[in-house]
């Protein structure tokens, strides 16, 4: 199996700030892979890094031959990595027709053969059937839902194997959200791309996701299919996440106090925990408390890893 | 006996279109509902379903434009007859807004510490400046922020603490009722639950009741103890909300709630539930039941007759004609 991305110890440092510190993961063809977390987390950063649009500090990130190493920044990005914005309203030109701008990726690249076909296809591709119904049209025309499908035919005219999705259905209404995911899903399933979709909604993940990797401070904390990491999730971190979805009743709450610390005064200090395992002194009881204070802990397990020292103890204390 | 916080009373807004002589368009269709003291109702709906307006009418806090007719009783006083002096007395001491965009709400170039401190001020709740710092550092310590705080300008703090400044705000002169308009939608999970936490706890120590405003339901069920889902300007369901939640009776209340999976459910698992098409448009909604062009269960008669809250027992109402009174 080729792998559509490999990343490798990927660094994006913005001074003394460790945006992204350390990320090593690899994208599958044609998998939803989710990418969880916090604001502050470097989930942006992350995939900002894989399109090429920002430089990596150390590290390397291959996409099937070609890799992007250090303070180089891309003059040319790829077309066949797309991206889908927050916001479809924001994202499209108010006074381009969608048909001008599901071609404008094409024409900017210089590549005008059949160019209405293409767009007709891409345009039926994200749902919008019959196209002609849509190509004259203006954004403010047609409903939210519909604009994000026009983003994705705009990214989907240029054949990409990659979509890079950057919170896609948080500014839409709950009615609208289902449709864009689901057309999500069907790309993946008919055509074999792979998406990676930064969200901080669990849900979105449970709907349409095949693996989670869930970020914290620039680190990849646990990473799993989205069963293991969401039904029998092992990092305290994630755990907490979980049990603040509204709904998710059966848990325990578990409100991590204060908000993601400042990547550039980690307080990386015993005295002021924010790990609920340290806080309790249940990684007092499992004999790893120093060792959290005192070592950073890596990825471990086999496909559902954590990086936690108290997450080996516990597994190995499960008869 | 006691008289509800808030009792609305067939109340319809409508704005115009361009101009004096443009025709009305009903953002809110008739709703009536009230909060009992200590109470807290949710509100649900799409963007564009008369949710704020409705908020925003409860204080009179519409565009002169506005054409309202029912009534709004908050402890007992018809706020659309108060005179402006008596509406400005009522206004953060017996009523308080909580708005969306933190960003948007506070003064950039002044201290978040004066910015509590005004209303106090203009109520006279506080007797002096120095009373009303003292009440402001309370305040944000109440809300889970450093009392030093209060010097601090609007840009030194994240998206969550301004949230929560605006709490503060919206606490500062007692209010009876807590009106609070999608005040988590901005927000991360985590800060989102510390806020509901926050709420629910000044809910249970100073008994405020509380109208709550979202298209998430799942937040609501989480927070209130009743909720109205409102579609097109009017209520088309309402009840105790788990029941409402997870036993809906209105199809579109149904659409909404599985819009929201609960992980672990493995219905929902790659398959992501939507509703199709856009709310309608105010200025030209269609004939009898304003949701029948997307509701999946729709029959012929749905497209004429416009049925209004059925009572099914239990406390739980729908409009649907596919509902059995009790």
């Amino acid at each position: 199996m080729s792998e559509i991305v490999r990343v490798r110890d990927a660094h994006v440092h913005f001074g003394e700030a460790r945006a992204v510190d350390g990320v090593s993961l690899d994208v599958h063809p044609a998998e939803v892979l989710a990418l969880v977390g916090e604001s502050g987390s470097g989930k942006t950063t992350l995939i900002r890094a894989i399109q090429g649009l920002q430089p990596l500090t150390s590290g390397a990130i291959e996409d099937q031959g070609e890799t992007k190493i250090g303070g180089r920044r891309r003059r040319r990005v790829p077309h066949d990595i797309q991206m889908v914005f927050q916001d479809p309203t924001g994202a499209l030109n108010p006074r381009h027709t969608i048909y001008d701008i599901v071609a404008e990726g094409l024409r900017i690249r210089g590549d005008r053969r059949d160019e209405a076909d293409r767009v007709g296809e891409a345009l039926s591709r994200a749902g919008l059937r019959p196209p002609e119904r849509f190509t004259g049209r203006y954004p403010h025309e047609i409903s939210g839902g519909q604009r994000q499908r026009v983003v994705i035919a705009g990214a989907m005219v240029m054949s990409p194997r990659l979509l890079l999705a950057d919170e896609p259905v948080a500014s839409l209404d709950a009615s609208i959200r289902g449709e864009v995911l689901g057309l999500m899903r069907s790309l993946v399933d008919d055509t074999g791309l792979s998406i990676v979709a930064v969200t901080h909604d669990l849900g979105l993940a449970w709907n349409i996701a095949d693996r989670i990797a869930v970020m914290y401070l620039g680190r990849v904390v646990e990473i799993g299919t989205t069963e293991d990491v969401l039904e029998h999730p092992t990092h305290p971190y994630t755990r907490a996440l979980l049990s603040v979805v509204p709904e998710m009743g059966r848990m325990e709450q578990q409100i991590l106090v204060g908000e993601t610390p400042d990547p550039l005064h980690i307080p990386w200090d015993a005295a002021s925990p924010r790990c609920p395992l340290l806080a309790s002194g249940e990684a007092e009881r499992l004999g790893v408390a120093e060792a959290c204070v005192r070592d950073d802990p890596a990825l471990a397990g086999d496909g559902h890893q954590a990086a936690c020292h108290a997450v080996p103890v516990q597994l190995s204390a499960k008869p | 006996m006691s008289e509800p916080v808030l009792d609305v009373a067939d109340l319809t807004v409508s704005y115009r279109a361009s101009g004096p002589k443009g025709s009305l368009f009903p953002a809110v269709r008739g709703v009536s509902l009230r909060i009992e003291r200590g109470g807290s109702l949710g509100l649900a709906g799409e963007s564009g379903c008369g949710k704020s307006t409705l908020a925003n009418a409860i204080l009179r806090l519409l565009p002169s434009d506005a054409v309202t007719t029912g009534q709004v009783r908050l402890n007992g006083v018809n706020v659309f007859e108060m005179r402006p002096g008596q509406l400005r007395s009522v206004r953060w001491t017996e009523g308080a807004i909580v708005f969306q965009g933190a960003l948007h709400a506070l003064n950039p170039v002044q201290r978040v510490g004066t910015q509590i401190a005004e209303p106090m001020l203009l109520h006279k709740t506080q007797a002096s400046a120095k009373d009303a710092k003292d009440r402001v550092n309370e305040l944000l310590e109440q809300v889970g922020l450093p009392g030093d705080r209060a010097r601090a300008y609007p840009h030194q703090l994240s998206g969550g603490q301004r949230q929560r400044v605006l709490i503060a705000m919206a606490l500062a002169c007692d209010p009876d009722l807590l009106i609070a308009d999608e005040p988590t939608t901005a927000l991360d999970v985590m800060v989102q639950a510390q806020v509901l936490r926050l709420l629910a706890t000044l809910r249970a120590e100073r008994g405020l009741s509380m109208l709550f405003i979202t298209h998430d339901l799942t937040v609501l069920t989480d927070v209130c103890d009743d909720l109205a889902v409102l579609y097109a300007g009017k209520i088309v369901e309402r009840g105790p909300s788990t029941h409402v939640f997870t036993a809906p009776l209105h199809p579109y209340t149904t659409a909404l709630s599985r819009a929201f999976p609960i992980i672990g459910d493995a219905s929902s698992r790659m398959s992501p539930a939507g509703l199709g098409g856009d709310p309608p448009d105010p200025a030209n909604l269609p004939t009898g039941c304003s949701f029948h062009p997307r509701c999946a269960v729709a029959t012929e008669r749905c497209s004429t007759v416009d049925i209004e809250l059925i009572d099914v027992g239990d406390r739980r109402e729908a409009a649907c004609i596919l509902v059995e009174p009790s």
